[in-house]
């Protein structure tokens, strides 16, 4: 007697799980442009790739001799897969049932697919819809009591954050626990008009007299300007690659590290037009991006949170195939200052990189921080504390290249006290506890208020003291270490790259960051 | 709409209604942190209305001009 019966019904059962929510809700997904889940890890993984765990957890109705009359699967779907070969972990909320919420999930199964991730040390990419598992205003009727609320393994989630790469995307709208899990990631992507993601959604919102959409309460526009979300994209197809693309960069876990990858772009490349990058015009922006994008390996240059804290570009790159962590300022935003958003970026950022062991490099153009009223109503003195000790924390390889400004204490965050790290300027490159500019009239006012011809001597003196701030001169007094050519930047970046991995240690870190 | 994305003194205004205006072209500048920022078309369009005067006073977030892109 063999136990093929057994084994047909688990076939049936895996088979009604594949119909998740019904026909009718299906429909209702594909109809509003999403996909369903399990759609969904199709399109991400590799062909075939997907192990799905607990396939036949749901609820089931029997009849009168307990036979199996009808299933419903769960709403979380996970397993684990492979993406471009690579191994990972999956998990997904079924909208079209209960529209992801406790109601229709086992919460057993979002624990096993946090501890499945961590334990394996596995990147886990998370596919929210919904309230992500956690409860609607229905739970009460269905378990006849009110619960007190918890977040049962959130330790989970806490650890994984310093051990391996969490990648959440939000595809639809998101609210609650589901934006929870979608904020606490290394990466997170939503979908432009299709997602929105809020801590309660506009029915509750309204209730507190704010009648909105779900796009004016929680769309990419301003998710991705709070610094809750880090990406946007038009499609659900491009927020897989973006996920794909960012793991691309990072090792499994923190256990292993990134390996170099084979270049075509020449390490000793020269670059002519840098040596015209910045003006001579202090009062002249440029771009920053052209020159990220000539600096790094060719196409690798991988932007995020484009949109939050704009004064810092940040993202990841190769440089002569080796993960980089990147940093620069961006003068069109506050011309470099640091603003409070600024600050909270620069912590997550140099966090994530101390975390999977990525040196950094460091293009500086900071003119201090943000000043003004709205400067100190946001805390920006506090958060740039908080920024300053994470570069503090970091034990990385560090390069820091100063372009142009470095002032006051902001600009001091350009390397940490705690260790060496490896520096160099352009000779565009300006510095002092404060910009000269505006302070020369009240330091010299005697000086020129005595003079017969006050215009002439404020000339005089701006030109003496701008002839001493020169970097060469700091640079004979070996405040600053090198002097480089700009076009010999790649060069420079090249050769720290290959100088620092072999420094890279593995293992988790002291402070395990937080999202 | 374009929308201020910084806090400062609008020092130039270099368009005007009606005006078709490239991709890239520069629109406005806004003095902030001593430095002069100007602010670019992302797209091809027509200014509608500009909502500023140059001297301004500008916030995060303050209406500056109206653009169809639909030209």
């Amino acid at each position: 007697m063999s136990w093929k019966k057994e084994l047909e019904e688990k076939l049936i059962r895996e088979k009604l799980s594949e119909n998740l929510g019904g026909e009718e809700r299906v429909k209702k997904q594909h109809d509003a442009g999403r996909y369903t889940i399990r759609e969904r890890i199709n399109i991400l993984t590799d062909k075939s790739s997907f192990h799905e765990i607990g396939k036949i957890s749901g609820s089931a109705t029997y009849d009168e001799n307990n036979d199996l009359v009808n299933f419903s699967g769960s709403n979380f779907i996970f397993g684990n897969a492979k993406i471009d070969g690579r191994n990972i972990v999956v998990g997904g909320d079924d909208f079209t049932l209960r529209g992801g919420s406790a109601d229709a999930s086992i919460r057993e199964k979002h624990l096993k697919c946090e501890q499945m991730a961590l334990s394996l040390q596995l990147p886990l990419i998370r596919i929210v819809e919904g309230s992500g598992g956690g409860g609607s205003v229905k739970t009460i009727e269905t378990t006849g009591r009110a619960n007190v609320p918890e977040v049962e393994g959130w330790n989970l989630v806490v650890e994984s954050m310093g051990t391996i790469p969490r990648v959440a995307l939000g595809l639809g709208s998101v609210a609650g626990l589901g934006a929870a899990h979608l904020a606490c990631s290394h990466y997170s992507v939503m979908v432009k008009e299709k997602s929105a993601v809020f801590v309660a959604g506009p029915p509750v919102v309204e209730q507190i007299g704010q009648k909105l959409t779900k796009n004016e309460l929680g769309g990419y526009e301003i998710q991705l300007k709070s610094g809750a979300v880090d990406a946007a994209v038009d499609t659900e197809e491009e927020a897989f690659n973006s996920a794909k693309k960012f793991l691309s960069y990072l090792p499994n876990s923190v256990y292993q590290l990134t390996e170099q990858l084979s270049t075509e772009d020449n390490p000793n490349r020269t670059s002519e037009w840098l040596i015209d990058a910045i003006p001579r015009d202090i009062k002249s922006v440029y771009k920053i991006r052209p020159i990220i994008e000539e600096l790094v390996d060719k196409n690798t240059f991988f932007e995020i949170g484009k949109e939050y804290g704009k004064s810092i570009v940040t993202g990841f790159c190769r440089i002569n195939g080796w993960s980089i962590a990147l940093m620069a300022s961006d003068p069109y935003s506050y011309g470099g200052c640091w603003t409070s958003d600024t600050c909270k970026k620069v912590q997550k950022f140099v966090d994530l990189a101390e975390t999977f062991h990525l040196p950094v490099i460091y293009l500086v153009d900071c003119p201090g921080f943000q000043v003004g009223l709205d400067a100190e109503k946001k805390g920006t003195i506090k958060e740039g504390v908080r920024a300053m000790s994470a570069i503090w924390q970091t034990t990385t390889p560090w390069l820091s290249i100063i372009m142009r400004n470095c002032f006051g204490v902001a600009g001091a965050a350009h390397k940490r006290g705690s260790s060496y790290i490896s520096r160099c300027a352009w000779p565009s490159a300006r510095w002092g506890s404060l910009p000269l500019e505006g302070g020369i009239e009240a330091a010299y006012r005697s000086d020129i208020e005595n003079s017969n011809d006050p215009k002439a001597e404020l000339e005089k003196i701006t030109t003496r003291l701008n002839k001493l701030r020169s970097p060469l001169r700091s640079a004979e007094s070996f405040l600053i270490e090198e002097i480089i050519d700009p076009r010999n930047t790649r060069k420079t970046m090249c050769e720290f790259a290959d100088l620092a991995a072999p420094l890279r240690k593995i293992g988790m870190t002291s402070r395990t960051m937080r999202p | 709409m374009i929308y201020s994305e910084v806090s400062g003194t609008l020092i130039k205004i270099l368009v005007s209604k009606n005006q078709i205006i490239e991709e890239d072209t520069d629109l406005l500048v806004i003095e902030c942190m001593k430095m002069h920022i100007p602010i670019t078309a992302k797209k091809r369009g027509k200014i509608i209305d500009i909502f500023i005067k140059e001297g301004d006073l500008v916030s995060e977030g303050d209406k500056l001009l109206n653009i169809n892109y639909d030209i």
